[in-house]
């Protein structure tokens, strides 16, 4: 008998699961920019961002389109069919990150290219962007490795970014009592959500991430059942 | 055309070659590879109908069996895919009273044109078959240069030796067997004996490969190192299969056709055929769709 | 699991309720002891008539043993298993009593058949000698014929075999298939008047010759050859002849190197049967081999002797010292037996180890 056997479908999968996880590199580098053009109200790589975002969906739909020939034609079982399934998940955590990427951008000609103002909201921004990257890089982690430790961990992180994002709430308050600042202060606010949003879904990878493991498909932190 | 008496005039006497063919010598210019550097033929088929006597088993088949590539043949049983099959290298007219109409091709020429030799066409045109059928009275080795020994001129040892090795090698049975090439064929194992029956069919060289239900009667691992060595083999010959197993046809074939018959009694149409990807995730005929999701039988 | 039960009473519920055996079990020696007393009895019945021969106790014994067998095992296992017990009993007599002949035969035969064998029945004649004298001549004039039959015989039905199976279609392989069979029943006395006959026309009348015996022979070897060949060669499995043409073989090539080869050792089997089956045949030899009492090897020239022959010869006309003329008689048959026993072995041999296990 050969060593090995279906090694191209074998390969075909690896490069599948390469690709969907090349996608967060892809949002990675549109949260940088769109992080970069919030701190600078770069109205200009705002546009950028939105338009490549067309690179996150055409990955999007290029690899579903793989998956699902893969699973007509191999008839995968076991391990295989629960990555697929995973990474169909995946991918639409990744094209709605990259949407939410697309909504900050969209939002900050709103504010015109004036200085900020409030550097205190900019900075919280900034934060809860970094703090989100890390999210990203470590879900990516997660499902390469199957580690899913490291995938119920992103639950603390992301905990991170939403205490950011009620501080951004209450700070907004603050900052609207002035009139003139009050529109941009509800802006940002907007802003941040979205951000709060990506983090979400890198926590959703991570039960993915479980799902592929386990075979358990189970939310780790649900909206409607807040942990005490 | 040819009418259905026209195969039934003894045409192994005939007495023409098919231009495109000299007789079978082994040229090694790459002992592993293998000596030809040509590329594979296509089979056309055109309006082909095929007889049992009176009774009409296949009707009106129009396709192209491309080169290079896997072709499979699917279908419930009795649709006709396995007398197609053999119609493509005449040994559909082996049957008594079995008869051909239409035209098929290979690269061009039809195989059944007057003054064509069928036992030349087989030559050009191999096929394997279901059951392994080793020669029982021959050794490995012999089972292997069978097809040389039994029907090209002399040859030398070494030549001979040499197309042996490549065609086991061809076949992914070398390391299991270069021990005992002189053990009879018969002693190997179900995966091992058809693997051996492909490396019988590789060492003349055939333009294609015909491979009716080549697995089914196989364990499922040996099944899948066969349909592996078909997606290797694909790359020098052009290769048709016949099989009942709708997720070996979608894994190992570029192209699917369809077969099917309206009702028991009547004769087989091929119904469809395209891409494999496109036949299981979007075909275009509702037959088509009910057959390989399992609706009916 | 539970072994059998034994119970003598009904049977317990559970779910193999209905398989257990109701009742007991005969013990193992239970058929044997009932046909050994019903032997007893029926001797001892026609000892008190006066009437005893073994043959008729072994008679009488079967039906005593069934009755009393289906009794014992009704009342201790069952109707059913009753019935099993009888019907094995009836059958193994019958087969008893089909090889009784054979056996009876062969004993026969060697009894009165070893006192004739001798040093001088193997390498003497009988050339010249009023008293004694041996059957050389007859052992090798038999196995020349016969061999000479054979080779006659085989490639001429093998070959017939072949075209049989691999060649004939539809009406002309059905009319010949038909001619065959009825070849196998002709007399034998009709294939030696015609072996006579057709050497009659170019030799003249009462010509005598070995060929003559083994062209008679022949003539009733060849339906049995071209029989055995085509069931043997409808053996080999068709897929090995498809497999042969889809590499683009010829079709004669294919039988040569393919067909006949898987077929080999039945082949040889059949025609070594065939030979046994003809090697006693007496009434062809008696009138084309005539009758000689000198070693003759060469089959074209003159009378050839022969054991059958020999045998009937040594027994209708003996010599002076008669009981040594039927001892004679006697070790030819047994010779031919021998001879027969022998070639069966033979073949069975080759079939071993030969025999192509087809998968």
């Amino acid at each position: 008998m050969p060593d090995k056997i279906r090694t191209e479908y074998q390969e075909e999968l690896d490069n599948l699961e390469a690709s969907a996880l090349g996608g967060l590199d892809l949002v990675n580098t549109a949260l940088v920019r769109t992080l970069e053009a919030v701190e600078h109200q770069d109205i200009e790589l705002a546009q950028i961002v939105v338009a490549d975002d067309d690179r996150i969906d055409g990955r999007y739909l290029e690899v579903h389109q793989s998956l699902i020939t893969l699973l007509a034609t191999q008839s995968p079982v076991a391990t295989d069919l629960r990555l697929i399934s995973a990474l169909l998940h995946v991918l639409k955590n990744i094209e709605r990150m990259g949407d939410q990427c697309v909504n900050v951008c969209k939002v900050i000609p709103l504010t015109g290219n004036e200085p900020p103002a409030d550097a205190r909201m900019v900075e919280l921004i900034l934060a809860m962007g970094k703090q989100t990257r890390a999210l990203i890089a470590q879900a990516k982690r997660a499902f390469a490795e199957r580690d899913v430790e490291m995938a119920r961990d992103l639950v603390k992180q992301d905990d991170i970014v939403d205490d950011l994002n009620r501080n951004g709430f209450r700070l907004a308050l603050e900052i609207g009592d002035d009139v003139d600042k009050r529109e941009w202060a509800m802006t940002m606010l907007l802003a941040a959500r979205a951000i709060e949003r990506i983090g979400d879904n890198a926590v959703d990878i991570g039960e993915q991430v479980a799902f592929v493991v386990t075979g358990l498909f189970r939310e780790f932190e649900d909206a409607s059942h807040p942990e005490g | 055309m040819l009418g259905a008496a026209g195969t039934k005039r003894n045409a192994e006497k005939g007495q023409g070659q098919m231009s495109n063919v000299g007789p079978v010598t082994a040229t090694s210019t790459d002992p592993v590879m293998g000596s030809k550097g040509r590329t594979a033929k296509t089979i056309e088929a055109r309006g082909v109908n095929l007889y049992y006597g009176d009774f009409h088993a296949v009707e009106d088949v129009t396709m192209t069996i491309a080169p290079n590539k896997v072709t499979a043949l699917i279908g419930s049983s009795g649709c006709g895919k396995t007398t197609f099959l053999r119609s493509l290298n005449r040994m559909h007219e082996l049957t008594v009273g079995a008869g051909v109409k239409g035209e098929i091709t290979l690269d061009g020429e039809d195989i059944y044109g007057a003054g064509i030799d069928p036992v030349q066409v087989r030559r050009l045109v191999g096929m394997v078959f279901q059951s392994p059928n080793p020669f029982p009275t021959m050794s490995i080795y012999d089972n292997v240069a069978s097809g040389l020994n039994l029907n090209a001129g002399r040859m030398s040892k070494s030549q001979k030796d040499g197309i042996v090795e490549r065609s086991l090698r061809g076949a992914h049975l070398w390391d299991e067997v270069k021990d005992r090439l002189d053990k009879p064929g018969t002693g190997l194992s179900g995966g091992q004996q058809q693997r051996l029956c492909i490396a019988r069919a590789i060492a003349v060289e055939p333009e294609v490969l015909l491979m009716d239900e080549p697995c089914s009667a196989l364990d499922p691992v040996a099944t899948l190192a066969i349909e592996d060595l078909i997606g290797e083999l694909k790359s020098k010959y052009t290769i048709a299969i016949v099989t009942h197993n709708m997720q070996q046809a979608a894994r190992a074939s570029d192209l699917t056709a369809f077969f099917n018959l309206e009702e028991t009694g009547k004769p087989g149409r091929l119904v469809e055929i395209g891409p494999t990807e496109k036949i299981f995730t979007q075909p275009g005929e509702k037959a088509t769709e009910d057959y390989v999701s399992g609706r009916f039988g | 699991m539970t072994p059998p039960v034994q119970e003598q009473a009904t049977v317990e519920g559970g779910a193999l309720a209905s398989a257990k055996i109701a009742g007991g079990v005969l013990p193992g020696w239970a058929t044997y002891a009932v046909v050994i007393a019903g032997a007893a009895l029926a001797a001892a019945v026609l000892l008190a008539t006066g009437a005893f021969t073994v043959a008729l106790m072994l008679l009488f014994a079967v039906p005593v043993a069934a009755v009393g067998l289906y009794c014992w095992s009704r009342a201790v296992e069952g109707p059913r298993r009753a019935k099993d017990r009888v019907l094995t009993l009836l059958i193994a007599s019958a087969f008893a009593l089909a090889m009784l002949p054979l056996i009876s035969l062969l004993y026969e035969v060697a009894k009165r058949g070893i006192p004739g064998l001798s040093l001088e029945f193997f390498t003497s004649d009988a050339r010249g000698v009023i008293n004694g004298g041996g059957a050389a001549h007859a052992i090798v004039g038999t196995l020349v014929i016969t061999g000479v039959a054979a080779l006659i015989s085989v490639p001429i039905g093998i070959m017939a075999a072949i075209y049989l199976t691999e060649y004939g279609t539809g009406k002309l392989r059905r009319a010949l298939t038909f001619f065959v069979d009825v070849m196998t029943g002709i007399p034998s006395i009709v294939a030696g008047l015609f072996a006579y006959a057709l050497f009659e026309i170019f030799f003249g009348p009462g010509i005598r010759l070995g060929v003559m015996g083994s062209a008679a022979l022949a003539v009733l070897m060849i339906p049995i050859v071209i029989r055995s060949a085509e069931e043997v060669l409808k053996i080999v499995p068709n897929h090995l002849r498809e497999a042969a043409y889809a590499l683009g073989t010829p079709k004669w090539k294919t039988i040569t190197k393919v067909v006949l080869p898987t077929a080999f050792a039945g082949l040889v089997t059949g025609v070594m049967l065939a030979t046994a089956r003809i090697i006693g045949e007496t009434a062809p030899l008696l009138v084309t081999t005539g009758v000689i009492d000198s070693l003759n090897s060469d089959p074209f020239n003159g009378r050839m002797q022969n054991l059958a022959v020999y045998a009937y010869n040594e027994y209708r006309s003996p010599g002076v010292m008669k009981q040594a003329s039927y001892d004679r008689a006697w070790a030819a048959a047994l010779t031919l037996i021998a001879i027969v026993m022998i070639l069966n072995v033979v073949a069975r041999l080759i079939y071993r180890r030969y025999k192509t296990e087809i998968r």
